[in-house]
């Protein structure tokens, strides 16, 4: 963690190509899968607006698409929706995916500009297992099982 | 935050702390999806861990600190480099739960002095080796040779 800001970084490798890899980090019918029922609505253009959509209809998360290179580099604000997280206002999400022969290495990195993120907290506990399942659905063609679902209740 | 660096990762894998448990003490095992190492740490504590390389060279041995198998074990990892010899062992837990119906495995490699250059290196390392074994225990299948040259060569200069 670098002074000043809270950070969180993820790096798993995944037997794939990045444009399959690309694919199912946005669109609706793999993150359904591995991110518990969610989807994000999204344009996917630097300067949209970017909402992750919990099942019931409920915004979790929202932002903005910042960066915007496929399948290599991903960048969104992200700032909670649905939650009391919501006053640390914007964080920043990245994706960067690098191949190297059959695997691809995904690095996930979330950010926030001040110190001591509960919020940073919060997702360092989530993004393992969504990450986990990402990794199981693309090289298994199933998803953990636990994360099919919205956790209910929450 | 502390100056001791302390590596910390989360993986779950759909499989059973038994099988995990071996995968990660097993040498037949390791040899398979830990780049070609074969890691041996199935004995009781003080036993040694130890390490061969796929040149066939020997590492230094550590020294198994705990094991509860299947949901604990804790072993020393000796540096084994010219570059790093003069830094003391550092410490590999393991803990495996069961959440949710999948295996959770938590992995904390700290004890490290401030500065260290091996911890450098396993921090590149470990997510590649625990992506690996995910994949031998989900799917039976591991990379190719090679998939992880940067990882790879942080334990082949160990040799």
């Amino acid at each position: 963690m670098s002074e000043g800001r809270s950070s969180f970084v993820y790096v798993t490798y995944i037997r794939t190509t990045p444009e399959k890899l690309w694919r199912a980090l946005i669109e609706p019918e793999f993150t359904r899968q591995f991110w518990c029922e969610t989807v994000q609505d999204c344009d996917w253009k630097v300067g949209a607006t970017w909402k992750l959509m919990i099942p019931d209809g409920r915004v979790g998360d929202a932002g903005e698409v910042l960066e915007f290179d496929p399948p290599r580099h991903l960048a969104l604000s992200w700032q909670n929706q649905f939650t009391e997280l919501r006053a640390e206002g914007h964080s920043r999400l990245t994706y960067t995916l690098e191949p190297q022969q059959d695997m691809v290495k995904l690095t996930v990195t979330h950010e926030m500009p001040h110190p001591d993120s509960k919020f940073i907290e919060k997702v360092s506990g989530g993004w393992p297992i969504i990450l986990s399942s990402l990794k199981s659905l693309l090289e298994t063609g199933e998803s953990l099982e636990s994360t099919r679902r919205w956790p209910e209740g929450m | 935050m502390s100056d001791k660096p302390k590596f910390v990762y989360v993986i779950y894998i759909a499989s059973t702390p038994e099988k995990v448990f071996a995968a990660l003490t097993d040498p037949d095992q390791t040899e398979q999806y830990w780049f070609g190492f074969r890691v041996g740490a199935n004995g009781k504590v003080g036993a040694p861990r130890t390490v061969r390389n796929p040149a066939g060279v020997d590492f230094p041995n550590g020294v198994i600190l705990e094991s509860d198998p299947p949901r604990r074990l804790a072993y020393t990892w000796p540096p084994h480099t010219d570059q790093t010899n003069h830094e003391r062992p550092s410490r590999v837990t393991f803990d495996i739960d069961v959440i949710k119906g999948q295996v959770r495995l938590t992995i904390v490699h700290d004890d490290f002095d401030a500065g260290s250059k091996v911890f450098e290196g396993i921090s590149q390392g470990w997510p590649a080796v625990l992506s690996s074994l995910k994949s031998f225990l989900e799917t039976g299948r591991v990379p190719e040779p090679g998939w992880c040259e940067p990882a790879v060569q942080v334990d082949r200069v160990r040799a």
